[in-house]
């Protein structure tokens, strides 16, 4: 008796497999529409759960293989978002005699001097010199590229992010006025000093893509003659008086440093911000970057809590449409129990049917999200600027994707208790009628 | 009318054996009381009630599907009141054949699958079949006179008179001991009916299987070795 149990069991779950599948298919009509809607809420849940995990990626690549950022004294968030994100302004500049100072330093490799405050049409202008292109880094280590053109050279020339380029439609030797100042509209323009184009970046899909790029002798050529805030008519310079003038800044707004050896990051953080000559802030990007995030996925771990529940309500309402099948499937399960059939066995087609839509519509929306990816990501780095590509999922993703059967075959558990409980009580015929 | 229509003959134990069978829906309704019988092997009872005097209930009892409220059955031998409910679903797959009024067969199978599911459910009707059991469906099917176009047909195409049949070669398969049918021929024509009728018999028959027949049609009762009548409920 044992024995023939031991070997009931496998084959009774083989034909509630059978009979699940088969049913499935004779109420396809109304099932493919549950199923429609419980796929389209896992795409959502899948596909956000991908691009928080890109875009954190994308994020926290902003910059790469620079080792400190060197400001005036502010808070380290400050700091981040007005030298890499170009959001917010300088608290103070730095005097040049500490860049040079900087220089000096052994311990450190390259620097990069960043004096910002500027802008061109909304974007921000950024004075910079060659280390910037030998140096600067982003996503994992890529170095900058140019789509076209050529790195500045000679005094007013400037080189345009990818972003820039395309939404002003500039090309190389445009013809360009950079305003004072910041915003998108600004009544003070250098126009004595108009720079010619010489290059166009590739995109990289950080804010690099935004800004336009000057050498810092530029800069402090273009603000000749602007002491008081305002151009005085007659000290502005020409491009020829540029030549013979020593162009040397007072001041610059930050210093991307790289170190020789990394180990001694912490020490040079501590000694920089210990600087005597004047208060210094040293941070780490990858530390404020990972701080800075955490700011902002609130919002993308909210956004992840309305998937969830959308896809718990597409679930509700796939136990709804079963409940309501379950009326029409009276007869057959009466048949089902007279041949021998268990209330155990009806219960698990209830689960099996469950199961088996669930894994279909994860199967479904894992190859419509793979098909999204790879038809939009290249549309999404051009117009945004955000990289997004095609790749395996992570252990998260996966495990978000797998929670999708098994809450469904939790919430199946109501209906296959009802049936579970009703056919137990089933006899000939309908019950209460002899 | 006799209680016990035959009494066990010696050695093989009686197919059904009934005494003293009550049963109550709930406690404000009166209770049902059933004749004691017994029925040998091979035999064919034809119980007759009309309307509201427990036929169903009574076949529901002797599949083990309801349990009563009072007294004994023991069906081949076997007293299956004690058993559990796990016990009796295996008692009743490998041991019993059923056939419905109406809606007999699951709609989203094919005729064939309807008429192999008991040997799905019960390793001993497979076991019985001494041949695949598609193959023994097939030749079931074929001596109801079901054309073999509608053997992989869904069943819900066919007519209520094929659906019937088709029925009863599920009940058949695998030469189950006992056949409880429940007004089975009630939706046909009396041509169908009769044709229906001798065919089930006939080849219940040749398998010594016992069949307890439950109709409000008197007319059928000379079909059938053995008749009873179930009394009215007192109101």
């Amino acid at each position: 008796m044992k024995a023939r149990l031991g070997l009931a069991l496998p084959r009774s779950l083989s034909l509630a497999i059978s009979l699940a599948t088969a049913s499935l298919w004779h109420r396809r009509k109304v099932l493919a529409l549950v199923c429609l809607t419980l796929t389209l809420s896992v795409t959502l849940l899948l596909g956000i759960q991908y691009l928080r995990t890109d875009v954190k990626q994308s994020f926290t690549s902003t910059i790469s293989d620079t080792d400190l950022i060197v400001g005036a004294r502010s808070g380290q968030i400050n700091l981040l978002l007005y030298t890499v994100f170009h959001i917010g302004d300088a608290t103070n500049n730095i005097r040049w005699s500490t860049f040079q100072d900087l220089q000096q330093d052994t311990r450190i490799d390259w620097l990069i001097p960043v004096s910002l405050g500027d802008s061109y049409k909304g974007f921000r202008v950024v004075g910079t010199d060659k280390g910037f292109e030998d140096h600067f880094r982003f996503g994992r280590g890529q170095p900058l590229k140019l789509a076209n053109g050529q790195w500045f050279d000679g005094v007013f020339d400037v080189v345009l992010g990818a972003t820039v380029a395309r939404t002003l439609n500039h090309a190389v030797d445009d013809r360009i006025i950079l305003s004072h100042g910041g915003g998108r509209t600004s009544f003070s323009n250098h126009k004595d000093t108009p720079f010619t184009v010489t290059g166009i970046l590739e995109a990289t899909g950080t804010p690099v893509d935004q800004a336009v790029y000057i050498s810092l002798q530029s800069m402090t050529a273009m603000h000749v003659g602007w002491e008081s805030g305002v151009a005085i008519p007659g000290r502005t310079i020409t491009p020829e008086q540029a030549e013979s003038r020593d162009l040397t800044p007072n001041a610059i707004t930050a210093v991307f440093a790289g170190l020789d050896r990394k180990i001694l990051t912490f020490r040079v953080q501590r000694d920089l911000n210990q600087y005597t000559g004047e208060p210094l802030s040293a941070i780490l990007p990858g530390v404020a970057l990972s701080e800075l995030w955490r700011l902002m996925s609130q919002f993308e771990r909210a956004l992840l809590a309305i998937t969830g529940f959308v896809v718990i309500t597409s679930l509700i309402g796939l136990i709804a449409v079963l409940l309501t099948l379950q009326t029409q499937r009276a007869h057959e399960i009466a048949i089902l129990r007279a041949t021998g059939a268990s209330p155990g066995l009806i219960a698990s087609l209830y689960v099996i049917e469950c199961l088996a839509l669930a894994v279909a519509a994860c199967l479904i929306s894992l190859a419509l999200s793979a098909v999204a990816v790879s038809i939009l990501s290249p549309w999404l780095l051009t117009q945004y600027g955000v990289q997004i590509q095609l790749r395996a999922l992570n252990a998260e993703e996966w495990g978000l994707l797998g929670s999708v059967p098994l809450a469904a075959m939790l919430v199946a558990l109501v209906p296959a208790f009802s049936a579970w409980r009703q056919s137990r009580l089933q006899g000939f015929g309908n019950p209460g009628e002899s | 009318m006799t209680s016990h229509s035959e009494s066990a003959s010696q050695g093989a134990p009686a197919a059904l054996d009934v005494t003293d069978l009550t049963f109550r829906w709930d406690k404000h309704q009166p209770a049902l009381t059933f004749p004691d019988l017994c029925l040998s092997q091979g035999k064919h009872l034809f119980l007759h009630g009309p309307s509201g005097s427990g036929k169903s209930t009574f076949l529901s009892l002797m599949a083990g599907m309801l349990p009563p409220t009072g007294g004994k059955i023991r069906l081949l031998g076997t007293d299956i009141l004690p058993l559990s409910a796990g016990k009796r679903d295996g008692f009743r797959a490998d041991h019993i054949g059923v056939i419905f009024q109406q809606f007999n067969l699951v709609p989203y199978l094919t005729a064939e699958a309807n008429v192999t599911l008991p040997c799905r459910l019960s390793s001993r009707r497979r076991a019985a079949t001494d041949e695949a059991p598609a193959r023994a469906a097939q030749r079931l099917l074929t001596a109801l006179a079901i054309p073999q176009s509608h053997w992989k047909r869904k069943v819900t195409q066919l007519s209520i008179g094929q659906q019937q049949r088709i029925a009863a070669a599920r009940a058949l398969i695998g030469s189950p001991e006992i056949i409880l049918a429940d007004e089975p021929t009630s939706a046909l024509d009396s041509d169908n009916r009769d044709r229906f009728i001798n065919l089930l018999l006939t080849m219940a028959e040749a398998r010594n299987t016992s069949v307890l027949f439950v109709s409000h049609d008197r007319s059928l009762a000379q079909h059938f070795h053995h008749q009873l009548q179930l009394r009215e409920v007192p109101v």
